[in-house]
């Protein structure tokens, strides 16, 4: 992934629930880890968090219920002050600017899609798509033809005057991303946006997700605690526990090199060879060159697994979508993936 | 009730618990009083705080001095512009906008179209029935006038009410103010309200009018602040993230999320201003509440519960109403409809306000039921009133004579008996039983307050004729309840029973039961009783009929009789919710009994009424605060003792 | 209202002009109304009296006692029926503390005492003397009041002394206050029933007497001093041992404001001056008749034109 300058930037991010935690904060020295800071009296709902987002990059947090997930990216849109450390908005430390300026910056910039989708039930699916937009003051028709828009972009076309109550709960998250992308945001956040949602359902809405994030490019910050979903979605996973992040990198990385014993116990469970694609397995071209057909770097090892039995070369080459080749495979170590041996 | 309360504090420790010490130290009062000090007998003269006279004072100068009474009567005034305006429309005052009196029949149409917006063809029968049944009683001026004040009073209580919770949900400190002060509101008797009101805006309707505000505020101001609270952090969250300001986020994203809640606040208020504005025709207030009040001193029973029924049916509409309006779900049209199908009661309603005028200009009578031609029942009422009184007269007599005799002079002496220390310490003991220091604390502080007073005796025979009075309706009432709660249906009918029974204007039972009992303390728990029981009946319905449907099936599979299933499944699991009926019914008692002092009685209720009659500002608030910390003393034990079932329960 | 009354109104109104006498004020005069009909009535033919001068009337109800502190405020122009007996502590009080004047009294007598209806008589044959009533004291025993007879007194603030009195006299009774005049009423109503003996506070003029006949008791004369010296009645050693007075007066009232404000209508209540069968007729309009205050002022009004219109003139 291409890292240019980061849209979203978090320098030591803390965020402390209890009696004066400034204070408390202001005395540690470095972290001393949840526990001991709980014994102290305080929640560390976000503990010491770093991290960059890059434009048009898909970050996915991933964590168990409790881990700080939800809280950190309320911190990110500051719908919750941090306790320390600094959240910058391209180069902008938001949590310098005044009320005034972040609802601007909101007005503009954000969107945000929740999991319980917090439509306004007294107000009909256009007037709920449109009420980003009548916050910033534009006049009913402006309002009205940019909220069809979106309606129409998510596939509620002819649901418009429905009122919320009358919808299903797809139908209802349909109305929630609608809303979010009024504004024409750049940054995206959701936060669980279907775990309300039946499996099936929230299959299918993770393809139409990523249909939108194909055609807008957004850079999004998405809340999940389900390791399937990030898996699915993300550009890369970053994994809480206790309200610090375990390891963020990208979805190959982390099942094939997990970070810690936490993270370990994720990937256990998951058939590698669906996840790991043959770029995340590839290592530089290292003098030589094999010869014959490149594999497409995005392919996942499963999908290659015919190939990689009856390939007679020992290593293969990867290419990216261009077509370039950009580093080789040992059909070995794809073999080991596939077959479940050592990762 | 320290009985009561001692077996929930854990029976395994043997040690004597602080509650056991005190209660022991009553007794030790109790089997001493022979030889008790004056001093702890009664309070002591030393103890005594003027404080009726303090806060004379402190209104005075309110008043006088610092010119608050010009600011309530022009504030008044203004109520008062609106009260014609509405009056004019309503009943043809002679105020601007001389447009008025509607003709009947149109608001008994437009009452039917409301109710059939709200809640379809029942509810407009219901609305439209009411205002048929006024004009046709021939009480249409009466119930004009009181709904012309309830039209202005409404409305104003539900704003202030929602400004002020609002204003307590913003500022947190407010907050801790606010409670305690809503909960002495809201258990005052309704005569307390009425003087300070006398005193600064006078008399007549637009008195009236502020007294219902006052008095319905309360509930208002708790509903605001229980909808903003429990509207969905999420909804909020989205609300910010959509770039609302703090205002656009409290006008648009907080208060109609808000709405179920606020509405219901809505209900309540217009609930209260409904039983306030009838008992408001002591200080002036005309309509229906004071032809009741006419009639009754006439001793025109009948007519009385015509009218009384009227206020039923009113108060019923307004209810089912306003809670069909609560319910209310937006529903979306299809595209391409039309305004009139869109709008199809509107619409109905214009053709409606047509005809209904057109009618009224051809046929008088539809426009004002002349005299003579309204109906009554009054007549075959008064008989049946007559035969009652006369064929249950062996029976009214023996218990009278059974009653006074046995049940009511020993209690009333046993309680005056009691040194007051000693009601203090067994006031201390259940507190400490149900909630330890803290709860103690607070019991003995409101009790010790009546000590204070220098209202002692009159209390202690208040709350002797509360407590008899909820013990006669436990004895029916309770039984009455799990008898109606095995069937839905037989439920169902009870509680519109009960419903209705509570609404009755309160002292329309003032005079049966005097013509039944007489002058005596019987008439008076005869009247608390019909409402302490109310409650209690309806309290213990919904708990039973509450508990879970899997844990009676527990039951029945293990074996269980219906009588075991009652007695080890469903009643202690029903404990709760029947104990806030009978803490409910304690406090409709408290209310009742001050205004049983119409019949005669010699308890804090004659006095508030004397301080009423003279005016007398200091003394009727020194009474009200008694009689409202009895209340919140009592309010205080049972629902600690609730909760603590509650918990046991895991519920 | 009358066709009629509205012609006399504008001659009336005509004529105060032709004086050049300053006319009233268009505000509506407020007129107290309580819980007893003659004074509904009475305040109704008054205030029709009023709106055939060209006044504007409206009426509330208040409270009869704390009526006083309203016309002292203004907030009332006038009271009708000030009776010596019931009121009379709360009018002079308000009187003390300034705003409102006595506006002269009615033709009328008011008088205030046990009373009890006719069938009480057959119990109890030698009433109304008092000696009889308190040798029959046992036909009117009842749970509460043990062996003695029951009394049944207003409530406690009309302060009328009843418990003194059976000191004084040493009467076999015990006084129980109702809580209401209503309260008073509904006992003889259901003693009515069953035609039991009784024996209460009532006072005359009163609708009382036009549906329930009955006699005063007739107490040892009421002399002056007998509320205060010992010495004065049967009994030296107590106060109150005499009946009340039997002939209390009743007045009207007016707030000081109202000479100026209304000067023509108060003109006319200061002439205004009922007469006890009068009062009686209009409560019995109400009470027996069934009509509405209203009505039965214009009733009256109609009936008794040449009482009412040298008033005016």
């Amino acid at each position: 992934m291409p890292v240019s300058e980061p849209v979203i930037s978090c320098r030591n991010v803390w965020k402390l629930f209890g009696p004066s935690p400034e204070a408390y904060l202001r005395g540690l020295e470095g972290d001393p880890g949840f526990e001991a800071i709980r014994q102290a009296g305080y929640i560390s709902a976000v503990r010491d968090v770093s991290l960059d987002i890059a434009r048009g990059e898909m970050l996915v947090i991933m964590g168990l219920s409790g881990s700080g997930k939800s809280t950190l990216v309320r911190c990110l849109s500051r719908l919750i002050e941090i306790t320390g450390g600094t959240v910058s908005v391209e180069g902008q430390d938001i949590g310098a600017l005044s009320e005034a300026q972040l609802i601007e910056l909101r007005r503009n910039k954000m969107g945000m899609v929740f999991q319980s989708f917090g439509l306004l039930p007294h107000r009909t699916v256009l007037e709920n798509v449109a009420f980003p937009l009548e916050m910033r003051g534009q006049d009913r028709a402006t309002r009205r033809k940019r909220a069809l828009e979106v309606i129409d972009l998510v596939g509620l076309g002819g649901r418009e005057d429905y009122f919320p109550r009358e919808l299903s709960g797809g139908q209802q998250q349909r109305v929630g991303i609608a809303r979010s992308l009024a504004i024409e945001p750049d940054i995206w956040f959701l936060d669980e946006p279907f775990s309300a949602l039946d499996p099936l359902i929230r299959r299918e809405m993770q393809d139409e997700f990523l249909r939108l994030q194909g055609m807008l490019g957004k850079t999004i910050v998405f809340i999940t605690h389900d390791f399937d979903e990030a898996l699915r979605l993300a550009d890369r996973i970053a994994i809480m526990k206790d309200g610090a992040v375990e390891q963020c990198d990208t979805p190959d990385q982390i099942v094939l090199n997990p970070a810690t014993d936490y993270v370990r116990k994720f990937t256990e469970e998951i058939e590698k060879a669906r996840v790991v694609h043959a770029s995340g397995l590839a290592r530089p071209i290292n003098g030589v060159m094999p010869e014959g057909l490149p594999v497409a770097g995005k392919s996942t090892i499963r999908a290659l697994a015919r190939q990689l039995i009856d390939d007679p070369r020992e290593i293969l080459p990867v290419a990216d979508e261009a077509g370039r080749v950009t580093g080789v495979l040992s059909r070995k170590e794809a073999l080991d993936v596939l077959l479940g041996g050592q990762a | 009730m320290s009985e009561s309360a001692i077996p929930s504090a854990p029976a395994t420790r043997l040690r004597l618990s602080p509650a056991w010490m005190v209660l022991c130290l009553a007794l030790c009062l109790i089997l001493a009083r022979p030889y008790l000090p004056e001093g702890l007998m009664r309070p002591a003269e030393g103890l005594i705080l003027p404080l009726a006279d303090w806060i004379n004072a402190l209104f005075t100068w309110l008043r006088d001095d610092l010119g608050l009474i010009h600011v309530t009567r022009a504030f008044a005034d203004g109520i008062e512009w609106l009260l014609d305006v509405t009056a004019n429309i309503l009943y043809g005052k002679n105020r601007w906008p001389r447009i008025g009196p509607l003709p009947w029949i149109v608001v008994a149409l437009s009452a039917g179209c409301l109710g059939y917006w709200l809640g379809g063809l029942r509810l407009a029968l219901l609305a439209g029935g009411t205002f048929v049944w006024i004009a046709l009683m021939g009480q249409w001026k009466w119930a004009m006038e009181t709904l012309s004040v309830i039209v202005v009073a409404a409305p104003f209580s539900v704003l202030l009410g929602l400004v002020v919770g609002v204003a307590t949900w913003r500022w947190r400190p407010l907050e801790a103010v606010m409670n305690p002060l809503l909960n002495i509101a809201q258990s005052l008797p309704h005569f307390a309200y009425m003087i300070p009101v006398v005193v600064f805006i006078g008399v007549g309707p637009k008195a009236g009018a502020i007294v219902t505000i006052i008095f319905s505020v309360p509930p208002m101001i708790r509903m605001t602040l229980l909808g903003l609270r429990k509207v969905p952090p999420e909804v909020i969250e989205s609300g910010k993230m959509c770039g609302s300001t703090a205002w656009q986020l409290m006008t648009r994203v907080r208060i109609p999320t808000a709405r179920t809640e606020i509405l219901v606040g809505v209900n309540q208020v217009i609930m209260q201003c409904l039983a306030m504005v009838v008992l408001a025709s002591f200080i002036g207030m005309p309509g229906l509440g004071q032809k009741l009040l006419q009639l009754l001193q006439a001793l025109k029973i009948g007519r009385s519960i015509e009218i009384g029924i009227t206020i039923v049916l009113l108060a019923v509409a307004l209810d089912r109403c306003s809670k069909a309006w609560v319910a209310l779900q937006p529903v979306h049209h299809e595209p391409g409809l039309g305004w009139v199908a869109r709008h199809r009661v509107l619409s109905l309603w214009a053709v409606l306000m047509a005809l209904g005028f057109a009618l009224s200009a051809v046929v008088p009578f539809f426009a004002e039921v002349g005299r003579g031609q309204s109906l009554s029942v009054a007549d075959p009422l008064d008989a049946m009133m007559s035969w009652v009184i006369v064929a249950l007269d062996p029976v009214t007599q023996w218990l009278r004579w059974f009653l006074i005799t046995w049940v009511l002079i020993p209690v009333r002496d046993a309680l005056l008996w009691l040194p007051y220390t000693a009601v203090l310490a067994l006031v201390a003991a259940a507190g400490l039983a149900v909630g330890g220091w803290r709860s103690a604390l607070i019991c003995v502080g409101f009790i010790g307050y009546i000590a204070i007073t220098g209202w002692w005796d009159r209390a202690m025979i208040t709350i002797y004729t509360v407590l008899v009075a909820v013990a006669v309706a436990t004895s029916f009432g309770f039984p009455l309840g799990i008898w109606a709660a095995r069937h839905e249906a037989r439920a169902k009918r009870v509680l519109l029973l009960c419903d209705s029974l509570q609404t009755f204007p309160s002292f329309i039972y003032l005079i049966p039961v005097i013509m039944l009992f007489g002058v005596n303390d019987v008439a008076v728990v005869g009247a608390v009783v019909l409402f302490a029981a109310v409650p209690l009946i309806r309290y213990t319905i919904e708990g039973l009929r509450g508990v879970p449907e899997t844990v009676i099936e527990a039951a029945d599979m293990s074996g269980a009789t219906r009588r075991q299933s009652l007695w080890h499944v469903r009643l202690p699991l029903a404990l709760p919710t029947i104990m806030v009926g009978i803490n409910q019914s304690l406090m409709f008692s408290l209310f009742m009994v001050i205004i049983a002092a119409f019949i005669g009685t010699q308890d804090l209720g004659q006095e508030m009424q004397r301080a009423l009659s003279s005016t007398d500002v200091g003394k009727g608030l020194v009474l009200g605060f008694a009689v409202a910390f009895i209340g919140l003393a009592a309010d205080h034990l049972i629902k600690k003792m609730a909760e603590g079932r509650r918990r046991a329960l895991g519920l | 209202m009358t066709r009629r009354l509205r012609l006399i109104g504008g001659a009336a109104v005509l004529a105060m002009a032709a004086t050049g006498a300053l006319a009233d004020s268009e505000d509506p005069i407020v007129i107290p109304i309580h819980n007893w009909s003659s004074q509904i009535v009475m305040s109704h033919v008054v205030g029709q009296i009023f709106e055939s001068m060209g006044n504007n009337v409206e009426y509330v109800s208040t409270d009869s006692q704390s009526v006083y502190e309203s016309v002292r405020l203004g907030d009332v122009a006038l009271e009708l029926e000030v009776w010596e007996g019931a009121f009379g502590a709360s009018f002079r009080a308000a009187l003390e503390k300034g705003g409102l004047h006595d506006a002269g009294d009615h033709n009328a007598v008011t008088r205030e005492d046990w009373w009890y209806p006719m069938w009480t008589k057959e119990a109890c044959p030698g009433l109304p003397d008092w000696q009889a009533l308190n040798d029959c004291a046992a036909a009117f025993a009842t749970p509460e009041t043990g062996d003695a007879g029951r009394f049944l007194g207003g409530p406690v603030d009309w302060l009328k002394h009843d418990q003194e009195r059976v000191d004084g006299l040493g009467m076999n009774f015990k006084v129980v206050n109702a809580g209401s005049a209503a309260a008073l009423w509904a006992e003889i109503g259901a003693a009515e029933k069953t035609k039991k003996p009784i024996v209460l506070f009532n006072w005359t003029p009163n609708f009382a007497e036009a549906v329930w006949p009955g006699e005063f008791v007739e107490f040892p004369e009421w002399v002056d001093g007998c509320d205060k010296d010992p010495a004065v009645g049967p009994n030296p050693d107590k106060t109150y041992d005499c009946g009340n007075p039997a002939n209390g007066y009743l007045k009207k009232a007016a707030w000081d404001g109202m000479k100026d404000k209304w000067p023509d209508a108060y003109e006319v209540l200061t002439q205004i001056s009922f007469t006890n069968p009068q009062i009686a007729e209009m409560a019995k309009l109400v009470d027996i008749d069934e009509m509405e205050p209203e009505e039965a002022a214009a009733h009256w009004l109609e009936e008794n034109g040449d009482v009412w219109k040298v008033w005016i003139n």
